[in-house]
């Protein structure tokens, strides 16, 4: 070999015959390694989905980043403010109608939006439904304790229902912007906002590193797989590997950072971000800009007259 | 190669040292002339890139000095605000990691950073803009985001964000390394041309094979990251007792004309390509 070493004399002989190739019919189910495979591919995944439902030709798509988060933090404002859930249906219809608009499939749009929401928002919701948290006119009687009427009642299916109304229709619109905008597009936007141009910049860069980072944890990741043999449950072995893992992704990191920052001084960065400016907006971008406040505004004065 | 009086580069007895413990460079000394291809070749880990960062003004040496454009270089000296400007405007760095260099969110936002830092008007950033990427071919990647370009497409914009701003002085390290042959081929291609064009170009390999095309001159540093020769291509690479001591050869490798190739040892399997 190189350098003079001598090959050891096991590496020039074939152990083939210790560990025969067949299959003996036990199988072994994914374990954490293909999970953790899987999730990185899924990320991956969803931002070239996401970048390429952007690119697609749509209404939404047209629009220009800097009008199109105004708009859509302005209609936020007013699903906020909404009281009555007929208004709020009325408004995630019209998200629905935005999404058809822009060419993105209503089925995975609604899954996309309704599949967070028993998850996240029916915790939260589903005790205030109870007469023992909201009183009121119990609609769905489930029994009685301690003498009272035990059930659903009106006024907390009421509030349950608002709540996962605005949840629906504020993710929804949050969604609709995230798919139809260009991740430069919403660093743009946010630019146009007021956020300070250094505070951009670093998620610019953070974001554009996150896909580094998770090259190098599927590289790992794949690497251990290669070497893992047995289906053993070492737990102890697994936490150590995932924090020897967890330090050397650290400390590539860091390594990165620092050269990285001597990229940007090499190109006269002196800690003062300079941006690149987008083009004027167009008259539809104000158009649409125009149509939200208007909508938001319209939403919540019709809102107020039918009540409280 | 236009040579000038004064030599555009000056650095004397460098020493250099990571966290004051591991030797990086030891007492190097060198200069670089007007319009000049210079090689800095050594093994992996002799301090080629090191060498480089300091010509940079990147990082700085424990001790010796280094003027560049009849300027002494020093950190001090790089947070005055004409000096630094001055200095970037006129020295670019292609780094091996193109990973660490195209850091923005699409490739029209990377190449513009540079003029944008140094304060170039707009309508001159887009039209520098436009005509690098014409030059480069990269049309049609201008608003991709780096995480969907290829090694060879990342090392195109890294370049593109560089000769933007139109430097005097180009530094590459280790410019082809992982690139496939044809954008290998491109590359020195590029680097033949520019240093046609007047560019001095100062660049770090371990690689021997079409050095005479690319370089001028080149300056061998040993394992032990000090300088160990000095020479033109054809003086280096004909010198194979130099080449053995800087590990930029293996002994089982043999030159026939302008070719380097290596017999593997004992294995009956004849290897023909790259030497080092």
């Amino acid at each position: 070999m190189a350098g003079g070493a001598t090959t050891p004399a096991w590496l020039l002989e074939s152990e083939a015959g210790a560990f025969p190739i067949g299959c003996s019919g036990r199988r072994r189910r994914g374990n954490a390694l293909e999970k953790t495979l899987d999730g990185l591919a899924k990320i991956v995944r969803q931002a070239i989905t996401s970048e390429e439902t952007a690119a697609r030709p749509g209404l939404l798509q047209s629009l220009d980043a800097r009008a199109k988060l105004p708009g859509v933090v302005a209609l936020l404002v007013a699903v906020g403010l909404v009281r009555h859930i007929p208004v709020l249906a009325g408004l995630y219809l019209f998200t629905l109608g935005l999404a058809a608009a822009s060419r993105i499939g209503l089925w995975g749009f609604v899954k996309r939006v309704w599949l967070f929401i028993p998850v996240f928002t029916g915790v939260i919701v589903a005790p205030a439904m109870f007469s023992f948290v909201t009183p009121g006119e119990v609609v769905l009687p489930l029994g009685h304790w301690f003498g009272h009427e035990v059930g659903l009642t009106r006024q907390g299916l009421t509030s349950a229902g608002l709540i996962v109304c605005r949840v629906a229709t504020s993710i929804s619109l949050v969604v609709l912007l995230t798919l139809t905008t260009s991740w430069p597009g919403l660093l743009s936007a946010l630019r146009a906002l007021f956020v300070p141009r250094l505070l951009v910049l670093v998620l610019g860069m953070a974001y554009r590193y996150l896909f580094v980072l998770l090259d190098s944890i599927s590289e790992m990741v794949v690497a251990r797989r290669a070497r893992t043999i047995a289906a053993g449950r070492n737990r102890h072995g697994a936490r150590a590997a995932a924090s020897f893992s967890g330090g050397a992704l650290f400390g590539k990191a860091h390594a990165l950072s620092e050269e990285i920052h001597q990229a940007m001084l090499a190109r006269g960065f002196r800690g003062e971000a300079r941006t690149l400016e987008r083009v004027r907006l167009r008259a539809v971008d104000g158009t649409w800009l125009l149509a939200c406040l208007v909508l938001a505004v319209l939403v919540v004065g019709g809102d107020r007259a039918l009540g409280l | 190669m236009r040579l000038g009086s004064e030599p555009l580069l000056v650095a004397e007895s460098l020493s250099y040292s990571y966290l004051e413990r591991f030797a990086a460079l030891e007492d190097v000394s060198l200069e670089v002339q007007r319009g000049e291809r210079l090689a800095l070749l050594g093994a992996n880990g002799c301090g080629k890139s090191t060498l480089l960062k300091i010509l940079a003004g990147l990082i700085f040496p424990d001790r010796g000095s280094y003027r560049a454009f009849g300027e002494e270089v020093s950190e001090p000296k790089l947070e005055d605000e004409q000096f630094s400007r001055g200095f970037r405007a006129r020295v670019g760095f292609v780094f091996q990691n193109t990973d660490a260099q195209v850091f923005s969110p699409t490739v029209r936002e990377e190449i513009a950073f540079g003029p944008l830092q140094l304060g170039l008007a707009p309508g001159e950033i887009e039209a520098r803009t436009n005509d690098v990427v014409a030059l480069l071919e990269i049309g049609d990647l201008i608003e991709r985001a780096p995480y969907q370009l290829s090694a060879g497409q990342k090392k195109r914009v890294a370049i593109a964000s560089v000769l933007v701003m139109n430097p005097e002085l180009l530094l590459f390290d280790e410019p082809t390394a992982g690139l496939d042959p044809r954008s290998r081929h491109w590359l020195l291609e590029l680097m033949s041309e520019l240093g046609a064009a007047g560019k001095t170009i100062v660049f770090a390999t371990h690689e021997l094979e079409q050095l005479e095309w690319v370089a001028d001159r080149c300056l061998v540093l040993s394992e032990a990251h000090r300088l160990l020769a000095e020479g033109t291509p054809n003086e280096i690479l004909s010198d194979r007792e130099l080449l053995l001591r800087a590990n930029l050869i293996h002994e089982h490798t043999h030159q026939h004309g302008a070719l380097l190739h290596s017999h593997p040892h004992e294995r009956g399997h004849h290897a023909t390509g790259t030497a080092g």
